[in-house]
């Protein structure tokens, strides 16, 4: 059979993976589709639930802005993270319920990304009454840090600050991503509705638009539904 | 049961959308390969499940793999869904069969929502996109539909997506078809029996569980330039056996209460509890395949004790359905109980 292919539309099809059609997506039709149909940005952390797997190995993924953006701000993030190690690592130690936790530095950002069981907001509280002082030292570094420090004074405004810096986690399926964007509008239907698929490309930009860094998917996990206490107590770790 | 009248409804339904129904075959998956092989189970599979085939013995297998098309066309390089069926021979004469597809959800929760997703993804004709729709589209921030595979002249996509439009319980489904792409190899895909199932351990717990089988080789599709080519997948797989054997690992992961039992659109958690039960080895492709995958009769409710179907309305309405289609063309009955005499 004879393709009805012509020069045009091999062009228009190559059109996407152009700079050009980049450059003009990025700067005119996404702030463009950002006015027309403004979205919120999801919330960060993981999703509320009462089901034992999806209450272990949990994910924090912290991005701290820092105030001083430039080599000197870094090292000074460095050296706070330094100078407490041995409270870092005596604090996870009694929290008990994590099972990796380490800085990164990107950018002008210090990042805390940890995987941790239980409840989020338990997580930070019994940080707080751990390693307080590593968090006032590192957050005292981050803008608008001054704010919830010391944060043994300010534990509610504390966890929620945390909270608002930690990522989005984008779910594994696609359309799982819609239905957080229904459910921030208040929108919980399921059949019949009237849906338009093809809008998830456009959804999913503008949310990134939006929410500039997210987690993708929720993460290989090599032991799944296990807690840190159960693969300790199965290691014979004398915890 | 979903009764034999509507099992039949069912498959007819199925070959009333057919581009050409071909009597005597599969209305759907239609082209195929058959395999031979064995499985042995993991140490830790004995502890989760009594079905014999996970005791750790060496079982002879039977495995099917499949183009989701139906009809007689083979058009390997296209988008499709694919199958896995296999079937563990057990010592006493009897099988327990696990069917999978390359697809990770169903877009269906009911017989009544099959009917009417028949009733609304029809096959129509399928031309390329204008493209000045296309640039339409792309101001707009969408992705417009796919150009159409060589000599494809029908689809039933746009139909499938005014269902999805309506349907949020379907969506997940039908957009993982839409994205599913085409294998490289038959053994280089993962394959997901979509349905729970509940397993009993020795000490009689009953768990709630479902199957994937993930190759040993790992996942690889063509690339979009491939998409014409029409007949790859048996040579390779044969080719590939003569070289090698080829392997899954049997993944089972553990849902836990909350989980949707029995709605196979709605996916687990990645957090669930997840077990390796055993590994497949495909060790050859038949000459014979009248007798390797044609005259097969899988079911995906032929189940060894141990296992049970759960009250997926879907899995439900397949015993019937996969039952009714072997009739009608002529499949292969087989023991379903060690004293099933009509068969062998």
């Amino acid at each position: 059979m004879p393709s009805d292919e012509g020069p045009l539309d091999r062009l228009v099809d190559r059109l996407p993976g152009t700079r050009l059609f980049k450059f003009l997506a990025s700067w005119i039709l996404v702030p463009y589709w950002a006015r027309r149909t403004p979205v919120q940005p999801l919330q960060g952390g993981p999703h509320p639930s009462f089901e034992h797997g999806d209450n272990v190995q949990c994910m924090m993924n912290l991005i701290m802005p820092l105030k001083v953006k430039s080599p000197i701000g870094r090292a000074e993030a460095a050296l706070a993270i330094a100078q407490n190690k041995d409270a870092i690592f005596a604090g996870l130690n009694n929290v008990g319920t994590v099972h990796f936790a380490r800085f990164v530095i990107v950018g002008d950002n210090i990042c805390m990304f940890s995987v941790y069981d239980g409840d989020f907001t338990n997580y930070i509280r019994d940080f707080i009454a751990t390693i307080g002082s590593v968090f006032n030292a590192v957050v005292e570094l981050v803008e608008d840090g001054e704010k919830v420090t010391p944060c043994e004074k300010n534990v509610e405004a504390f966890i929620q600050w945390v909270h608002e810096r930690d990522l989005y986690q984008v779910p594994d399926t696609a359309t799982d991503f819609l239905r957080d964007q229904e459910a921030l509008n208040g929108d919980r239907a399921v059949s019949p509705v009237k849906d338009d698929l093809t809008q998830l490309p456009r959804k999913l930009v503008l949310q990134l638009r939006a929410n500039a860094n997210v987690s993708l998917g929720s993460g290989y996990r090599a032991y799944p539904g296990f807690s840190a206490a159960q693969v300790r107590e199965r290691l014979g770790l004398g915890w | 049961m979903v009764d034999t009248s509507v099992a039949k409804q069912l498959v007819e339904a199925i070959i009333g959308n057919l581009p050409a129904p071909v009597p005597g075959k599969r209305p759907v998956h239609t082209i195929g390969v058959g395999v031979k092989g064995e499985f042995v189970a993991s140490d830790v599979a004995r502890t989760y499940c009594v079905a014999e085939h996970f005791n750790g013995q060496t079982i002879r297998l039977s495995a099917r793999f499949s183009n989701g098309l139906g009809g007689l066309e083979q058009h390997d390089g296209w988008s499709d869904v694919r199958g896995m069926a296999v079937r563990f021979h057990l010592p006493d004469g009897t099988g327990s069969d696990l069917i999978a597809t390359t697809l990770g959800e169903f877009f269906v929760r009911t017989v009544a929502d099959f009917f009417e997703f028949a009733e609304v993804a029809k096959l129509e004709p399928y031309r390329r996109r204008h493209w000045l729709l296309k640039i339409a589209d792309f101001l707009r921030l969408k992705v417009p539909p796919r150009n159409p595979y060589p000599n494809e002249t029908q689809s039933v996509d746009a139909g499938a997506l005014r269902y999805a439009d309506r349907h949020r319980f379907s969506q997940l489904g039908i957009f993982q078809v839409g994205l599913i792409g085409a294998p490289e190899s038959y053994a280089r895909a993962s394959y997901h029996a979509v349905h729970t199932f509940w397993v009993t351990a020795p000490d009689g717990v009953r768990r709630p569980v479902r199957f994937s089988w993930q190759p040993v080789a790992g996942v690889r599709n063509i690339g979009p330039a491939d998409v014409s080519r029409d007949k790859y997948l048996f040579d390779e797989l044969r080719d590939r056996l003569q070289r090698w054997p080829a392997r899954f690992m049997l993944m089972m992961t553990i849902g836990e209460e909350g989980d949707a039992l029995d709605d196979c659109t709605k996916p687990w958690p990645a957090t669930r509890v997840r077990v390796a039960m055993g590994t497949l080895t495909l060790t050859e492709v038949p000459e014979d395949q009248e007798a390797a995958g044609e005259r097969i009769s899988f079911n995906p409710c032929r189940l060894a004790p141990g296992i049970e179907a759960s009250d997926d309305p879907i899995l439900e309405a397949r015993l019937g359905a996969y039952e009714a289609s072997r009739e009608m063309r002529g499949g292969c009955p087989f023991k379903w109980r060690k004293d099933d005499a009509n068969a062998k």
